[in-house]
């Protein structure tokens, strides 16, 4: 039974260097062409100079600001208009046909006309990264509000509670268990927005230099990029995880 | 005998104002008619129902489940507005929720993110009063509920009985005109509702709150109350309204009585008449 037991703890710390460990076989043992697909060393390596000359730290920085940014935009924002939409029909009305139509746009469409309209700055890869944050976290704070169990607001009344406090006293923390499902869905989505819009013309980030990579045939540098982009969004996911397991502890 | 009501001690419950204050408190209702649905859908839920409670009684409805009982409190509540017919407390037309009528629901609904002692205090702080007042508030009505080491906790760490003694103290911090129980200790098990039971006529003896008690439970009903008022099955009228001579304070060996059977009697052979009817028109409505 212990035993059992130690063996599924292990396999827990060993899923990913044995993942590293298949990776490097199957590159060392000339299974693939090792040019193609480089072992981990190799990629490791290729990591630690980009490291030493200090590219990847900007890289690392550029990427995060416009996550961090569009992130807290979207966020803002998503919330926001969610509590309006969700707890005013009139509002709601208005809105949700439209979002519901922009909502399925991948945001990779949009890169062409971002680049016109914000031509290669920030601002437009802000943009990118907050459009697919705001309707995921829009998405979940509507119907988290509508969802609100209606006796405790019917509870809140009967105590008091002036309409313009219920949506801060009951609304918004009675929605919050779901609303931070979007918020942590939102984190990953942040991640493939990024992508798109470091490709829609850049000077450093993640996904640029694995775009320059690309074009130089430096695979290892692409894959190393690739393992970053992994790792960051990896990290965010499970911060925000243990963030909201704290900020939302109730549900 | 395990009193539920801890003894109170100097300097912390009766610090709060409990000096009874019966002239608070007179609920009307008048010809009081609902029906929901429009149309053919139309249905009547209460019909013609009128009732005059004066200030500090505590009153008991009583009826077979779906006669309206509950929707009786939450007119009188605020959460809907009647088809016709008139409902007032202490003269004021009833037009929607507030402080002055405290709800207890069949479950607890408290915030499950605010500790008991937040819970409680949150009425008070609606009502504008300051962190400080509204806490010294909760923490006397924590005592008077037997709460008191449970400020901190959360309504998730507590017992079923536990949340609804919160329930109970958060309505009445707001020291409302009229506490209106819907069912509240319908959810809990006999032995639980037993001892709540004894608790809020506990409670109920420092303030003499006007109280509003529905259940289907004839033996709650005429345990707790100075009527009881056995309302008919839908569309919900007022069928009896008895008023017994059982004396106050009421310990559970009161049960037994001779007076306490007569009433129970006369509750039982209502309901029971009243239950087959409600049957028999959903038997009936099914079928046509």
């Amino acid at each position: 039974m212990t035993l059992a037991r130690t063996l599924d703890r292990l396999a827990l710390y060993l899923s990913i260097p044995l993942f590293l460990a298949l990776w490097q076989l199957v590159s060392s043992a000339g299974l693939v062409n090792a040019r193609l697909f480089p072992a981990p060393t190799v990629v490791a390596v290729d990591l630690w100079h980009s490291a030493l000359s200090g590219v990847l730290f900007v890289d690392l920085g550029m990427s995060c600001t416009r996550v961090v940014i569009g992130y807290a935009a979207g966020a803002g924002a998503g919330i926001a208009i969610g509590v309006l939409t969700g707890r005013y029909a009139l509002i709601g009305n208005l809105f949700t046909p439209v979002f519901q139509l922009l909502r399925p746009i991948p945001p990779i469409a949009f890169v062409p006309i971002v680049i016109l309209w914000f031509g290669l700055s920030e601002l437009g890869k802000w943009f990118l990264v907050f459009w697919g944050v705001f309707f995921t976290v829009w998405i979940a704070t509507h119907l988290a509000v509508q969802r609100v169990d209606d006796m405790l607001i019917r509870a809140a009344r009967c105590l008091g509670t002036p309409d313009h406090r219920l949506i801060r006293e009951v609304v918004l923390p009675g929605a919050m268990p779901v609303i931070f499902v979007g918020l942590r869905t939102a984190v990953s989505i942040s991640f493939y927005t990024l992508v798109a819009a470091e490709l829609a013309g850049t000077f450093a980030g993640l996904a640029y230099r694995i775009d320059i990579a690309h074009q130089n045939m430096q695979i290892g540098q692409m894959m190393g990029g690739l393992v970053m982009l992994g790792v960051m969004s990896a990290l965010a996911d499970r911060g925000f995880g243990m963030l909201s397991r704290r900020l939302v502890w109730w549900a | 005998m395990l009193s539920l009501v801890r003894p109170a001690k100097p300097g912390s419950v009766s610090a709060q104002p409990t000096a009874p204050t019966p002239r608070r408190g007179h609920v009307v209702i008048d010809r009081l008619r609902v029906s929901f649905g429009a149309g053919d859908q139309a249905r009547v839920a209460i019909d013609d129902l009128s009732l005059d409670v004066p200030p500090g009684e505590f009153v008991c409805i009583l009826g077979p489940s779906g006669c309206g009982k509950s929707t009786v409190l939450n007119a009188i509540a605020g959460f809907m507005s009647p088809g016709s017919g008139r409902l007032a407390v202490d003269g004021e037309p009833v037009a929607k929720p507030g402080a002055d009528r405290g709800m207890v629901f069949q479950q607890p609904t408290l915030f499950p993110w605010k500790t008991v002692l937040e819970n409680i205090a949150f009425g008070p702080l609606m009502s504008g009063r300051a962190w400080a007042d509204a806490e010294s508030t909760a923490r006397s009505f924590m005592g008077m509920v037997g709460l008191l080491g449970f400020e901190k906790h959360y309504p998730a760490q507590l017992s079923g009985g536990m949340q609804q003694r919160v329930g109970i103290a958060r309505a009445l911090a707001n020291h409302p005109r009229v506490l209106l129980m819907d069912e509240p200790f319908g959810a809990l098990d006999a032995q639980t509702r037993a001892m709540m039971q004894e608790a809020l006529l506990g409670i109920w003896n420092e303030f003499h709150t006007t109280v509003l008690f529905v259940t289907h439970d004839i033996d709650e009903a005429v345990f707790l109350g100075d009527r009881v008022v056995v309302m008919s099955a839908s569309p919900g009228r007022i069928l009896a309204d008895i008023r017994g001579e059982l004396p106050r304070p009421r310990v559970p060996d009161i049960a037994f009585t001779p007076e306490f059977i007569r009433i129970k009697k006369q509750c039982f052979d209502l309901i029971r008449t009243e239950s087959l009817r409600a049957f028999e028109q959903q038997t009936q409505g099914r079928g046509a």
